[in-house]
């Protein structure tokens, strides 16, 4: 269970948004100006087309100036007795009814119902608040504008600025209440619905394992909210569980008896430190990693038993921040190419490197461990390890002295077994720093939900001034399709997914050629069909990235995997959300100012 | 809206010297509706100049489609002219800051059904960036103003198309404005309504205001305007004060008191030996209604007559 989407670094993002703002500000304005240019001169020509322009520029550098805080929030304050006025509280109405029977549909007997649940909440709150701000959105202004009440308003000192605003502000505001009281309903709703409790079931009693010769305490709960789970005790009067369904137990001797504590873990935020990965081919050199055969290639494979690895480079790793070494966490895929003991891990090593070159210790001795497959490994990387010097003779040393070099290190893992593979991406191997605030993180959640909201009813607001309700409604529903599915797309337009455009996939379709032979039209015509679809795809593919990537504000996975949502990456979303923020109400205060609203 | 109308308009004089300001003016306004593709669907207003001068009542004339609501609506701001200008306190139509000094009654009450009077006229006041107190002061001074304390809590879905007329009316007053648009006001009031309604713009010109509106209803324009200029198919066909355009020129009419036997001998021997017959001596008035009929009948046995704009 780990995160399977990559996070961006937020130095090279920010770097890049910087560089590309401005020349997105140039193009934006000029765009404007000569569309608004052209079709101001097809109305009153080319002179006084051009002075209108020029007058409503003039005068939209005068409305943002004098925008009025008081005015903005009587447009708000509107737009939120409007909201009730149409029932929106039912929504939420909607929300609890959903709650209530998520019961029966929720697959109690789940390997994590923590991450299930979580994805429930997360999934449901998100789809319902995007609807309701759809619709809020998009029929408030067109309603205002055929029921003339429009006409009361703009006749007061109104800017078209407040209007918009005003409507975003409300919207949003009504959003909020429900979205705040919808996280607070889904924390209950979750905590409560993972909370059990476990008694000792029979003795705890001595029993002897291969690891542990001299024999353990333990034991067995009872069978509780569809599981059971094996204590162990120490020697302190201390105990706990092991790990199922994605959570353990602490274990208390309190006098004669056995206390069993609340569930732990199973509601995590993980903070991590996130390395950057690169691999080494089979002979050692510098690669990519193998293609396994998979569709999806988000994980690389490293073949084993040769000299194939997956190297991270981690920074900031310091004696200060992890005294006593530090916590590795895996989530490795295995791929067989012969089953071997289906019922045992696939072996495998790892290293510590110091990245300097020419260091006098260069890495550590192999730590051997055996991945398994859906389940997060924790290796825990102590500071004194073994290391092998350029004589082979092997020695102690002191892993943040002799093996980082200014703070960065790196961690080698390899494949021990013949034939088989493990498979990775970045985010699959990070050092543990500590376990983060679980609410915190769900709120977190809740804000990517909110900064979906927010582009929802600024796109709903902004069509809806130049747009009527159902149309508004349509075109801001296309901009969540798009930006739900924008990676299929930008596949679709760099050829990634193969088929071509939408002429190219009639003529399949037709001549149910299959998608991975050439078209056999020939030259011309392929062409010629090759140049329509590059043209429509292009116009495809400028659109997507213009608008918002809603999958990618998605925080949900975060939550549902149990991993802290990094402030870099909240940041980064509200930094993009602010920048469609402020471009789409630019966009609908200039149709608003150029509409004739009585026409 | 309890006093009774003072229907007597200002004297000349007063009229000539407050009005020497122009509020509203229209330079060869024009308006063609256009359907999507831009072809012409309505040529709804040609050329038109006016002038609206300070403190005066100026109402506009015409039947239903002459242009009178087009022409409120250009100098609002609310449809853009196709060519000439319209100029409110010498800015355009289209600045906003001119909205700062006016109120407007639109045809119909077009208000927010779900909120209640108070919060109506609270809102609106926010429009104008109001402080809270003058607000609340000026709120209830006008719903006082326009009769409806009783209901001032109701939301305006349960209120008579009167009540909404009234509190529609009271809207348009709230920042105090110099200059009052009013469409069609009389239009869904009572007889007592429509009489209130007169008395509040008479008292609002006495206050120094000017009002200009529009209407088809000829006796309420004839009560309380000083000046009118009517319309037809998008012309401006009559454009005066009110008294001088109804006085039948061509009759005259006397009546007299404490004249001798002889004297009215005398009259009447002058009278008919004109071949006249005498009455009373004075100029009968015709009523507005007359003189709207033939205008509009007269524009329409002769097309793109006009009258000129500076009467």
């Amino acid at each position: 269970m780990t995160l399977e989407q990559a996070i961006p670094n937020f130095s090279d993002w920010i770097g890049e948004a910087l560089f590309y703002l401005p020349l997105f500000i140039v193009f934006f304005a000029t765009t404007g100006f000569v569309i608004g240019y052209l079709v101001s001169a097809i109305r009153r020509g080319p002179v006084e087309g051009f002075y209108a322009v020029a007058q409503v520029i003039g005068s939209a550098v005068f409305d943002l100036a004098n925008t009025s805080v008081r005015r903005t929030l009587a447009m708000a304050m509107l737009a939120v007795q409007e909201s009730i006025r149409r029932k929106v509280l039912i929504a939420f109405a909607v929300f609890i009814v959903v709650l209530l029977f998520a019961g029966w549909y929720l697959d109690v007997k789940s390997d994590n119902p923590g991450r299930l649940y979580l994805s429930f909440v997360l999934t449901s709150s998100n789809y319902l608040v995007l609807i309701l701000a759809l619709f809020l959105s998009t029929f408030s202004l067109p309603a205002d504008i055929k029921n003339r009440t429009i006409y009361t308003i703009v006749t007061k000192p109104v800017r078209g600025t407040e209007i918009v605003l005003g409507r975003i502000i409300g919207f949003m505001t009504v959003g909020t209440a429900i979205l705040v009281a919808m996280c607070l309903v889904s924390y209950l709703f979750v905590v409560r619905g993972l909370s059990h409790e476990h008694q000792v079931d029979g003795q705890i009693q001595t029993t002897l394992t291969d690891l542990a010769p001299d024999g353990l305490l333990q034991g067995v709960t009872t069978y509780d909210a569809h599981h059971r789970h094996t204590i162990t005790m120490y020697d302190d009067g201390t105990g706990e569980t092991d790990v199922v369904m994605g959570h353990h137990h602490s274990v208390k001797k309190v006098g004669g008896d056995y206390k069993i504590g609340p569930p732990q873990g199973g509601l995590a935020a993980r903070v991590v430190r996130r390395g950057d990965l690169r691999f080494k081919d089979r002979s050692g050199n510098p690669g990519s990693g193998v293609n396994v055969g998979h569709e999806w290639a988000y994980r690389s494979y490293i073949e084993g038993g040769t000299l194939a690895a997956a190297v991270w480079t981690f920074d900031g790793m310091t004696a200060g921040k992890y005294p006593e070494g530090f916590n590795l966490e895996l989530n490795l895929r295995v791929f067989r190419t012969h089953k071997g003991n289906i019922e045992k891990g696939i072996r495998g090593s790892i290293t510590i490197r110091n990245p300097k070159a020419g260091a006098a210790i260069l890495s550590s001795e192999p730590i051997s461990f055996s991945a398994t497959e859906f389940a997060i490994d924790r290796q825990f990387i102590p500071r004194q390890l073994k290391a092998i010097d350029s004589d082979g003779t092997v020695s102690d040393v002191d892993l943040f002295k002799d093996l980082t070099d200014g703070g960065k290190l790196e961690v080698w893992i390899q494949c021990s077994e013949r034939g088989q593979y493990y498979g990775m991406a970045e985010p699959d191997v990070y050092v543990l720093e500590n376990d983060g605030n679980f609410a915190i993180n769900f709120i977190k959640g809740f804000v990517g939900i909110w900064l979906q909201m927010l582009m929802v009813t600024t796109f709903g607001v902004g069509f809806s001034t130049f747009l009527s309700g159902p149309v508004g409604m349509l075109a801001t529903l296309s901009t969540i399709v798009v930006g739900l599915f924008r990676k299929f797309i930008v596949d679709l337009v760099t050829g990634v997914l193969e088929g071509g455009g939408p002429m190219e996939a009639l003529i399949r379709t037709i001549t149910q050629a299959n998608l991975t032979v050439d078209l056999d039209i020939g030259t011309y015509p392929t062409a010629v069909v090759k140049f329509i679809d590059g043209v429509f795809l292009t116009g495809l593919n400028l659109i997507t990235i213009s608008l918002p990537d809603y999958a990618g504000f998605s925080m949900t996975e975060f939550v549902a995997t149990g991993f802290n949502i990094e402030p870099s990456l909240l940041v980064i979303h509200i930094l993009r959300a602010l920048t469609y923020f402020v471009f789409v109400t630019l966009i609908g205060y200039f149709f608003l100012k150029t509409r004739e609203v009585a026409a | 809206m309890s006093e009774p109308m003072t229907a007597a308009a200002p004297s000349q004089d007063a009229v000539d010297k407050s009005a020497s300001d122009v509020i509203v003016e229209t330079r060869n306004l024009a308006k063609i509706y256009r359907d999507f593709w831009g072809r012409q669907k309505v040529n709804a207003l040609k050329a038109l100049d006016l002038e609206v001068k300070q403190g005066e009542v100026f109402g506009l004339l015409g039947p239903n489609g002459s242009g009178k609501s087009t022409t409120i609506k250009l100098l609002l701001g609310l449809l853009f002219p196709t060519s000439g200008q319209a100029l409110v306190f010498g800015k355009d139509a289209s600045d906003v800051a001119k909205n700062e000094r006016i109120g407007y009654l639109p045809e119909e009450s077009y208000l927010y059904k779900f909120l209640s009077a108070s919060e109506t006229l609270d809102f609106y006041g926010r429009l104008f960036d109001m402080p809270a107190d003058i607000r609340r002061d000026r709120v209830n001074e006008l719903i006082s103003m326009v009769g409806l304390d009783w209901a001032k809590r109701r939301q305006l879905k349960e209120y008579s198309k009167g009540m909404t007329r009234r509190i529609g009316l009271a809207q348009a007053l709230i920042n105090d404005p110099d200059l009052i648009l009013l469409d069609e006001p009389t239009t869904g009031l009572d007889p007592i309504g429509t009489r209130e309604m007169k008395d509040l713009i008479i008292r609002l010109r006495d206050q120094g205001k000017t009002v200009l509106m529009c209407s088809h209803l000829l006796a309420d324009v004839q009560d309380v305007c000083d000046r009118i200029a009517i319309l037809h198919q998008g012309e401006l066909k009559e454009l005066g004060r009110v008294d001088s355009l109804l006085k039948v020129q061509n009759v005259t009419q006397m009546q007299a008191q404490g004249l001798s036997q002889e004297a009215e001998e005398e009259i009447r021997a002058v009278v008919a030996k004109h071949g006249g017959e005498l009455l009373s001596m004075e100029n009968p008035t015709t009523t507005l209604e007359e003189l709207f009929l033939n205008i509009v009948m007269d524009s329409e046995a002769r097309p793109g007559r006009r009258a000129r704009g500076d009467s």
